[in-house]
């Protein structure tokens, strides 16, 4: 059987790549549209997907569980925009929206029972710092105070 | 931005509206994913974001940008996502969403390290220790 980790392992393969994408077509079209293009590629990929499987057989919860996962995925993306547009700056609300999976650590030991071990709460910090502090981006003002005092170095 | 100290400036409560929400979803994708294969999730996750996305465009009055690049970098953008998706599922299929969540959100060390060499941007040192921490956590959550 395959390891946990080498499935999530092709997730934070993908997502990265579709981070840079994303950066590469930012520059070209507003970031809402990005979401409506991005949106149009999972399209594309609904009729490869029907060839392998079918609903069948699955039961109304489930099915209704994985529809709001998409819905509210969607609406986590609207918010990260609208929170742009009330005056964020990037370089905080970014970060600060990707400790996300605090909420779901939360939810998931609160109402599924989970128990990390002590080993896998570690981690679980490490990673959620790492996160947030990966998707730290200075504003560009930072940036040019930056290069400013290194060019004066 | 909102100046007056007095109040919980309006751009924080739509930052953790998007915690909310998305948290929310890897608690609905572990729950799903118990029953669902990932192909079979990842369906329902495209149906369930189509009213969204929809409202978007409502929002934006169907004026959508149309520049073929970034057009294609956002098609691609979406195919990449929801392939990296199956991953994530099939993970919460093997293991906690409590570990796996945490993991699969250190996605912009690739995004990073991919950006440095693709597109020349450089490190900051924040990054940087993003970058030794997300490793950090690779290795001790792979024990």
């Amino acid at each position: 059987m395959i390891h946990w980790m080498a499935y999530a392992a092709f997730a934070i393969v993908l997502w990265g790549v579709c981070g840079l994408f994303m950066k590469l077509g930012t520059n070209r079209v507003s970031a809402r549209s990005m979401v409506i293009w991005v949106t149009a590629g999972f399209l594309v990929l609904l009729p490869f997907m029907w060839r392998f499987t079918t609903l069948a057989g699955l039961s109304k919860y489930v099915i209704s569980v994985g529809l709001i996962a998409g819905f509210v995925n969607g609406l986590g993306n609207w918010a990260v925009f609208a929170c742009l547009e009330k005056g964020a700056k990037a370089s905080v609300a970014i970060p600060l929206t990707a400790l996300y999976p605090l909420f779901t650590v939360i939810l998931a030991t609160g109402f599924l029972k989970e128990r990390p071990s002590s080993l896998q709460w570690l981690g679980i910090a490490l990673a959620l710092a790492g996160g947030a502090m990966l998707s730290y981006e200075p504003a560009v003002a930072d940036v040019t105070q930056e290069e400013r005092a290194q060019c004066a170095q | 931005m909102r100046t007056d100290r007095s109040h919980f400036p309006v751009w924080l409560w739509y930052a953790l509206l998007c915690i909310f929400w998305w948290g929310l979803w890897g608690f609905l994708s572990k729950i799903g994913s118990v029953s669902a294969n990932p192909l079979q999730m990842q369906i329902l996750f495209t149906l369930g974001m189509l009213p969204v996305a929809v409202g978007m465009l409502l929002q934006m009055r169907w004026k959508l940008d149309r520049n073929v690049g970034g057009a294609t970098y956002g098609i691609l953008s979406g195919v990449a996502t929801g392939l990296g998706t199956l991953g994530y599922y099939a993970a919460l299929h093997e293991q906690d969403a409590s570990v796996v969540t945490p993991i699969t959100g250190l996605f912009p060390l690739l995004t990073v390290v991919l950006a440095f060499i693709v597109l020349r941007e450089r490190l900051n040192k924040v990054q940087v220790g993003g970058i030794v921490l997300a490793l950090a956590s690779i290795v001790v959550l792979s024990i």
